[in-house]
């Protein structure tokens, strides 16, 4: 078993979870992220599990709400929360691509 | 001094005016600048505090909670009052809302006095994770408060205020409760609303009551119970009244015992001291078996699957551009997203984030999250099958006392370790509780761990009480008379 | 150009028509932290759309994380139904300008929340939470489509379906539907597909045949010039009527899905089907079919389908011995006329099924002119009255009475020998003028169809 992630591992997952790093945290990241790695593959030991069960919230099904209107948080407390905004717009720097989902 | 008496008798002082909350509001900030190098607050709410103080003089004393002092875990959302999470991506943070948990003790006319310390975003077992520097324990300042709920299990150990609210996700309620002689409780998932509660790892975080003594306890989660329509995972339930059992006789009761909880993970002097308290069961007339159950051995590697998994995708969302603290000239929108958050989470946050994403990226959600979720499923039926034949389930809260301030950070797996006997408890989604059952060689406090079924905290209340009472231990930290 | 066959794909994105955004109950956006779901997914509205078309339903279903970090998504997941769609294995039939039926299958169709709307000026871009966590249900064919006039009357198709299922308004300019639209082309069916080019920021269905016609030759032109392009996202820009490369697709976006722990499996039970089952109005192909098996003409059942509220209103009267091409012709002329006109619906006025009949048969018998009904019109839809009460009192009621009539018309012919003689000459203008006579005489309340009737008879 190797000792530590790859640099190029390690810039992967920061990738993912949109983190930039510094040569010095790519190093030490290269070990701690091993460690904790090795600690998740535990789970191939594990036997006899059965069923799908996928969420968690066992005891009950989703209780679906009627159709009706609630409090609303009031737009412009909701934009002043931001760190860059203009009127009733949250700004963010312009966003060449469009967006990917819906 | 009014706060170190019992609950009912501040309340008959409070109805015939010889106190008003003013009085026990101005005593709670005093105790707490006394103990201020405990550093168990991130904000002080003390200019509002006051002002709902005096609102309530005019107001009718209609509950055993009224005026009293409470302080919250800054990863619970106050309208109009700083919630950081203890991290620096949210120390600038003044959110717009409540939690539903702080709508429902404002109802109560209780009056939070300020926001705890933790680890950043609940992720840690000390809370040296703190973007403002760690608490410590009031039984000795070199040591750890534990976490993640640290601060407020300061607050409650020292005497500042008689109520506090934590979170536990995997175990940051019990732990730190043990780790400083206070009675802690994970109630049942979904049996407190988690909306307005940061999330950390969905499928297991829980809100909680922290408290000096069991009846308090009890009587805070009768505030914080409740179907809430903002969180889907909430559980609709008869109302109760969780102070119901208290007082009763426990003869004839059915505990078990997990040898795992008592196997040589854990320390000789907590072991030893959880069996004196079995003996004294047993001399009382209930039954206490020593038992296996599957799984538990594997809590820990589950929990880090999930709530790395989970965490990963919850914290996505801090990206400063809705709130919080935003890197100052970003080039483009992923250099918002990247330094941003390089700059405002932590060292134990990030490796988590990334952590969790790799357990998430490509066909490693099938690999292990969803198996874990499968496994986790079993280990909870495995647990709820005990239940068939016992009452509760007792065993250590911690596998040592609470530890240095000072011992190294650098072992990533070591904050997991320290909740290895907690964790089941989150996993299976029962209700759990810490109860003082004695000390150390150091004078450091021992917890226990009891475990009911899913929404039996009554009985848990029950076994809790009658122990705090048969023990009689002196749990005030600065010596002198305790609260009942 | 050679000739190369395309391979189609659309995924369509409406907004169902809830008050409430789907997770949270707040009417604007931000509710990012609530997590309650609302009663669509009592199947009411996706229940619905999946029965419309023809997909099975998933009875056990859980929502799902699709992480990227993006602005137009708040939290940076969108909840969305990637492992257990609402719906899978439906299709819909259109029916193609050559007269050949054709079914686009649906591969499956999920319920998720939408993204905010973004702007961009200059060197920033706006976000506007208001839309984000609408309920949509995103719909995708499998490929399976040939050329733009598939995917227009799949896209025509689906609107009207969706709008007749009260499902969502299917307003593509206001963009409560939204299409993209997959194209790639290749030689010979026993190929594999060709690379991909999906086309989004369709304005109008028009446009999709148009891109789609456009993209089709943009890629033959690049095949037949022996060059490849990579998989790529265009959009149609109706400036130029052409798509215009978006970006390229990078490969293997990693949205890391899991299942959403927020929110328990949702259970549709037998009775919550059958709920929404019933629910389903009367689709418009069998309105169609059952509109023209009554007599009406072609142009009046199109008429009658696009106007949902009137065609509602026919559908009462489908069972009732009437004449129905009439029923239609009022209900399309002179009642559309004044519902227009005062911005009503028919159901705001004061037309009951029975006054309707009633109305139908009068003028079916000649009792009532269209001339007459336009003086009438007002009253007939404002009051309660009965149709022959509002005749009588308002003295437009016909002479019916044959020998009062056939007094009026003898009367007539005597005065009148030159007409006469024309009309035995063979000018056919003689009879208008003696008709018109006989009208003049009767000050128009005489029946004109049994007057030309004894007109006709008198003067042979």
């Amino acid at each position: 078993m190797k000792e530590m992630l790859t640099k190029e591992e390690v810039l992967h997952v920061a990738d993912l979870a949109r983190i930039s790093l510094t040569e010095e945290e790519i190093k030490k990241y290269q070990v701690e992220l091993k460690k904790l790695l090795d600690d998740v593959e535990k789970i191939n030991n594990v036997k006899g599990y059965d069923d799908d069960i996928l969420i968690a919230c066992w005891e009950n099904s989703a209780e679906l709400r009627k159709d009706i209107a609630g409090d609303m948080l009031d737009p412009k407390e909701v934009v002043n929360n931001a760190p860059r905004h203009s009127g009733n717009y949250i700004e963010v720097p312009v966003v060449i691509s469009e967006g990917e989902g819906a | 001094m009014y706060l170190n008496k019992s609950i009912k008798e501040i309340n008959e002082l409070l109805k015939n005016k010889t106190i008003k909350p003013i009085d026990l509001v101005e005593e709670a900030f005093q105790n707490i600048e006394n103990n201020r190098e405990l550093n168990a607050y991130i904000t002080l709410n003390k200019e509002e505090a006051i002002k709902r103080a005096k609102e309530l003089e005019d107001k009718e004393v209609d509950n055993l909670l009224f005026g009293l002092p409470i302080a919250v875990k800054d990863n619970i959302i106050t309208k109009g009052l700083r919630t950081t999470c203890a991290s620096h991506i949210l120390d600038n943070f003044i959110p717009i809302y409540d939690a539903t948990v702080v709508e429902k003790i404002n109802e109560k006319n209780m009056i939070i006095i300020g926001k705890t310390n933790m680890d950043e975003f609940a992720m840690g077992s000390s809370s040296r994770t703190s973007y403002f520097g760690a608490p410590k324990n009031p039984w000795n300042k070199e040591k750890i408060s534990g976490g993640s709920s640290g601060g407020s299990a300061t607050t409650i150990a020292s005497r500042d205020l008689p109520f506090a609210l934590g979170s536990d996700t995997g175990g940051s309620i019990r732990q730190p409760a043990s780790y400083t002689g206070i009675v802690g409780m994970k109630p049942t998932y979904g049996r407190i609303s988690r909306f307005g509660l940061v999330a950390f790892a969905s499928s297991l975080d829980q809100i909680g009551p922290m408290t000096t003594n069991v009846y308090n306890n009890a009587l805070l989660l009768n505030a914080l119970v409740g179907k809430d329509e903002k969180d889907l995972t909430s559980v609709r339930r008869e109302d109760e009244d969780f102070t119901r059992l208290i007082g009763e006789d426990i003869k004839g009761m059915k505990i078990a015992v997990p040898n795992y909880f008592m196997s040589d993970i854990v320390s000789k002097s907590i072991t030893s001291k959880v069996k004196e308290v079995i003996e004294l069961l047993k001399s009382k007339g209930a039954t206490v078996d020593y038992i296996d159950v599957d799984y538990l051995e594997n809590a820990v590697t589950l929990y880090q699957i999930i709530a790395m998994g989970e965490a990963s995708s919850n914290l996505a969302r801090f990206d400063g551009i809705r709130y919080g603290f935003s890197y100052e000239n970003p080039e483009n929108i992923e250099d918002v997203y990247l330094k941003t958050r390089a700059e405002g989470f932590g060292e134990e946050v990030k490796r988590r984030i990334m952590v969790g994403s790799y357990l998430l990226s490509g066909e490693n959600a099938k690999v292990y999250y969803n198996k874990a979720l499968s496994i986790r499923d079993d280990m909870r039926k495995a647990l709820k099958k005990v239940f068939d034949s016992y009452d509760l389930i007792i065993g250590p809260t911690t596998t040592t006392t609470a530890y240095d301030l000072t011992d190294p950070m650098d072992d990533p797996s070591k904050s997991f370790m320290d909740d290895v006997l907690v964790i089941p408890v989150n996993m299976a989604g029962l209700p759990g509780l810490n109860l003082p059952i004695g000390f150390d060689d150091n004078k450091m406090p021992i917890g226990m761990q009891i475990i009911g079924n899913s929404f039996e905290e009554a009985k848990i209340y029950k076994l809790a009480s009658y122990l705090e009472k048969e023990l009689n231990l002196s749990l005030n930290p600065n010596g002198g008379e305790d609260n009942e | 150009m050679s000739n190369y066959i395309p391979t189609i794909g659309v995924e369509v994105h409406v907004e169902l028509k809830t008050k409430t955004k789907i997770f949270s109950n707040s009417i604007n956006g931000y509710g990012e932290m609530a997590n309650s779901l609302t009663n669509v997914v009592d199947l009411a509205y996706p229940g619905k759309a999946a029965t419309i078309l023809n997909c099975k339903i998933r009875r056990i279903m859980h929502f799902d994380r699709k992480n990227y970090f993006y602005p137009d998504i708040s939290k940076n997941y969108q909840i969305t139904q990637n492992a257990t769609p609402i719906g899978y294995d439906g299709y819909v039939e259109i029916t193609k300008s050559t007269g050949e039926k054709k079914k686009v299958y649906i591969e499956e169709m999920h319920i998720e929340e939408d993204t905010c709307k973004s702007a961009h000026r200059g060197t920033k871009t706006l976000l506007d939470f208001n839309r984000a966590g609408v309920p949509l249900i995103e719909i995708v064919t499998k490929p399976c489509m040939s050329d733009g006039e598939d995917v227009k009357l799949y896209l025509e198709k689906l609107r009207e379906l969706l709008s007749f299922g009260d499902i969502s308004d299917c307003k593509i300019e206001e963009g409560s539907m939204r299409a993209d639209v997959n194209v790639s082309i290749r030689k010979n069916e026993s190929d594999p597909l060709g690379t991909k080019a999906e086309i989004k920021n369709i304005g109008s269905i028009s446009n999709a045949k148009l891109g789609v016609e456009k993209e089709i030759e943009r890629q033959t032109k690049i095949y037949d010039a022996g060059e490849t392009f990579k998989p790529q996202t265009r959009r149609f820009d109706d400036k130029i009527n052409d798509t215009v490369l978006m970006r390229v697709k990078e490969t293997g976006n990693d949205y890391r899905y899991f299942p959403e722990p927020d929110i328990p499996y949702v259970i549709l039970t037998d009775e919550m089907i059958e709920r929404a089952i019933n629910s389903i109005p009367m689709l418009p192909d069998e309105r169609r079919e059952k509109y023209k098996k009554l007599g009406v003409s072609d142009i009046n059942t199109e008429k009658l389908v696009a106007n949902r509220s009137l065609s509602d209103y026919f559908n009462t009267l489908l069972d009732e011995k009437i004449n129905h091409q009439i029923a239609s012709n009022l209900l399309l002329g002179d009642i559309s006329g004044y519902l227009n006109k005062n911005e009503k619906l028919i159901t705001d006025t004061t037309l009951s099924k029975e006054r309707f009949i009633e109305l139908v048969n009068l003028i079916d018998n000649n009792t009532l002119t269209s001339k007459n009904l336009k003086d009438i019109l007002d009253i007939v839809l404002e009051s309660d009255k009965s149709i022959q009460t509002i005749i009588k009192e308002q003295g437009i009621e016909n002479i019916t009475d044959d020998s009062e009539i056939r007094n009026i018309v003898k009367e007539i012919i005597n005065n009148n020998p030159e007409s006469v003689n024309d009309y035995k000459q063979g000018h056919d203008r003689a009879i208008k003028y003696l008709m018109g006579q006989v009208m003049k005489e009767t000050k128009g309340k005489a029946n004109p169809k049994m007057a030309m009737d004894i007109l006709t008879e008198e003067l042979n």
